[in-house]
């Protein structure tokens, strides 16, 4: 064949370990290290609320004593110990928001599929996608720097929350906040200068023939996400900088005693704090419609309603934060705003529901692992969706606020939704990325195993939040003792599960069936990742790819 | 159309043994190409504009306040990190040059790495060839010096089509 100004055929991958995983300009091997790194940290959280849990099994303090954390019960003598319980909730929530779900879907799934779904042959900036990656890391190092530091109370860690509101985060001793603060900084930068890296591959590199519209809806929401991180985290980023400067430099902004509002913080946090949680969800609705798409044996029911309501969640998404704070103290007017924006998101959100039964309907279904998830997903993502829509009416948020039917809501939609379409997403892409493909027997397993676990743990909730348990407690009055037993009882199984996806996992990359065809799924599986070996190679659409190869006539 | 012919510029490049080309001549003709860019200027604006836009929404209403100071200079960072980051993925990518002289054709191909390719060739005994079938559709590829190499490959295959008849045509008249 011709070489010349050409490329280098079947070339040989001479790259040591340490270049290829530490040096990467690879989007491929980028996104895989982003997905264990957010695996390992889900897991540090996710640890973190097996304790919580253990804790509010049954009234009064039994584990988090001022004498000693424990981790059996005992008769000795238990002072509770508030501040290593809220450094468990502070953390678990950070974590959770800043280092886990959005590294796995947006840095993971993201940098792996969107280059390969739109023909290009790497992301637009390849050594800023490796930046990007270890200042995640070195912001995952901060926040567990954070944890270990002095803090408040005398004692290791912030107890902050992770909104880090003052006048608490300005008050609270030691350095731990402010290596907290450090660590959304710099995993913020991480962030932006990820999106700039998406945005700018999406915009520039698409394959020729492939405008806009025909783009598929992974990369879709992947963009849209990009959007709102570009805008959303530079808020944050100034936010926290006021928050650091008032702790250490003597500014006021959020002092009244120097003329400052901490309700202004709580503004900017929520500007960027409602569009962060569709950064965490927009990159899972584009997994979604691939696997029903593929399982149901039939593209995608109505592909351009399905981008603009990405888009219009998006940018709706921006303009209703306030629902966080009916609380504290804003006018009618004001609440009223933000309660009717609010139910206006559920348009676009209703849309996309919609249309995914609609593709599943007189389509041929099948029941694969990665199927029951993303079922699982619309069936859930939904029952949060409208807990979501009850609490958005102020006057009733008026008593559920700070409750745990708030608690119920987000970790429905969250947990329940997009962490099971990250495990969508794993299932259905693992034999793409590993060249090995998992046990159906064990996908399905981890899959009931996981549903039944969190719907134990979270369903009771709504009825403690209805009840009038306050969020952030480390203990409770006797009446909400039965809950909170039957919750803790889902964590325990939900975490067992965890630990079985995790054998699961390393069952599959060591000792899994290989796979050999690049699609294993069939032919619904249309998109042109699902056109190259699996695993794939090194360089992918060096060449571009044909328009024949990824338009398939319905734009998918 | 992403690529171009341009009758002179360049300085004559520094080589041996060709006589015209070595005396310091000028090329005759300069044919560059480059990849497609997804994103028209008009695109490019469009997402400036956008960010700008909804960059409002979170200043606007701290105007007056000594809260926007804190926001602003993150806002502005971010807008100038898009404009670099849109115009750099223009100017960047890789692309060939093919160099004509009566006596020489140069071809230089520059990867998105940064890494440098190049091949020379008599342009008389060069042979051009357009494969129907091939990496890709209509592969295009000049033969010489004891090598074969491709041309524009990242282009569409009707530009190839038309570019083979223009080279086929500026290469039968040096011939002649």
């Amino acid at each position: 064949m011709a070489d010349a100004a050409s490329h280098d055929h079947g070339h040989e991958d001479n790259r040591g370990f340490f270049t290829r995983w530490f040096m990467s300009t690879n989007h491929k091997d980028i996104g895989i290290l982003y997905i264990y790194v957010a695996g390992l940290v889900g897991f540090i959280s996710v640890a973190f609320t097996v304790y919580m849990r253990l804790e509010l099994m049954n009234p009064g303090v039994q584990y988090m004593c001022l004498e000693g954390a424990r981790f059996i019960a005992s008769d000795e003598l238990c002072t509770p110990n508030g501040h290593l319980w809220n450094v468990m909730i502070t953390y678990h929530g950070v974590l959770m928001m800043f280092f886990v779900v959005i590294p796995a879907l947006f840095g993971g799934f993201g940098n792996y599929f969107m280059p390969l779904q739109i023909g290009a042959p790497d992301m637009a900036f390849p050594r800023m996608n490796n930046l990007s990656f270890w200042m995640y890391v070195a912001g995952v190092g901060l926040g567990v720097a954070s944890l270990l530091a002095p803090g408040g109370n005398g004692q290791l860690g912030s107890g902050v929350g992770w909104v880090l509101y003052p006048p608490l985060s300005t008050t609270e001793g030691g350095y731990s906040m402010d290596l907290a603060i450090f660590a959304v900084h710099v995993s913020g930068a991480s962030s932006i200068l990820g999106a700039i890296n998406m945005i700018t591959t999406f915009l520039n590199m698409r394959a020729p023939g492939m405008t806009l519209f025909k783009v598929p809806l992974f990369s879709w929401s992947i963009f849209v996400t990009a959007w709102l991180i570009l805008l959303a985290l530079p808020v944050l980023a100034g936010a926290i900088t006021m928050l650091l400067t008032d702790r250490n430099f003597g500014t006021t902004f959020f002092h009244p005693g120097g003329g400052g509002d901490p309700i202004l913080y709580q503004h900017i946090l929520w500007f960027f704090g409602h569009p962060e949680v569709y950064i965490i969800i927009l990159p899972g609705f584009g997994i979604i419609s691939h696997v029903i798409g593929t399982f149901s044996r039939k593209p995608i029911f109505g592909y351009l309603p399905m981008v603009w309501a990405l888009i219009a969640i998006g940018v709706l998404g921006f303009v209703v934060w306030a629902h966080h704070m009916y609380t504290v103290g804003m006018s009618l007017t004001q609440q009223s705003y933000f309660m009717l924006a609010t139910m206006v998101i559920a348009v676009p959100t209703g849309v996309k529901v919609f249309s995914w039964i609609a593709t599943m309907w007189g389509g041929s279904i099948e029941f694969k692992t990665p199927m029951l998830w993303a079922f699982g997903f619309l069936f859930l993502f939904t029952v949060g969706g409208v807990t979501g829509i009850v609490l958005s009416q102020a006057a009733i948020d008026r008593a559920y606020h700070d409750t745990y039917y708030v608690v119920a809501h987000f970790h429905y939609v969250m947990s329940l939704g997009a962490v099971f379409a990250i495990f969508a997403g794993i299932y259905f892409y693992i034999g793409k990325m590993s060249g090995r493909q998992y046990p159906e027997w064990a996908g399905k397993l981890h899959f009931w195993t996981m549903f039944i676990g969190a719907n134990i743990t979270f369903f009771p909730q709504h009825f403690l939040g209805r009840q009038g348990m306050p969020r952030r407690y480390i203990d409770y009055p006797e009446a909400f003792a039965y809950w909170n037993q039957i919750s803790s009882i889902g964590a325990f199984i939900s975490f067992a599960s965890f630990v079985f996806f995790i054998g699961v996992m390393f069952y599959t990359l060591t000792r899994g069936q290989r796979v050999t065809e690049a699609n294993y799924w069939n032919e619904y599986a249309d998109t042109l990742e699902w056109t190259l070996p699996s695993p794939p190679p090194e360089h992918t659409f060096e060449q571009l790819p044909k328009q024949s190869d990824w338009d398939k006539g319905h734009a998918n | 159309m992403p690529y171009q012919w341009n009758g002179k510029q360049v300085e004559a490049p520094d080589i041996r043994g060709r006589a015209e080309a070595a005396a310091g001549e000028l090329p005759l003709a300069r044919l560059t190409l480059w990849p497609h860019r997804s994103l028209p200027l008009r695109g490019f604006a469009a997402a400036i504009g956008f960010l700008f836009l909804m960059g409002l929404i979170p200043l606007v209403p701290l105007i007056g306040t000594r809260l926007i100071w804190g926001i602003l200079a993150f806002s502005l960072a971010a807008l100038a990190a898009l404009w670099w980051a849109l115009q750099a993925s223009y100017r960047r990518g890789l692309g060939e040059e093919l160099l004509i002289w009566s006596d020489m054709l140069r071809l230089t191909r520059t990867d998105p790495g940064g890494r440098v390719r190049v091949w020379e060739a008599a342009p008389h005994w060069v042979r051009l060839e357009l494969q129907k079938e091939g990496p890709v559709e209509h592969y295009l590829t000049l033969r010489g010096e004891g090598r074969e190499v491709e041309l524009g490959a990242f282009l569409t295959p009707a530009e190839r089509s038309q570019l083979r008849d223009d080279l086929a045509f500026v290469l039968g008249r040096l011939k002649g």
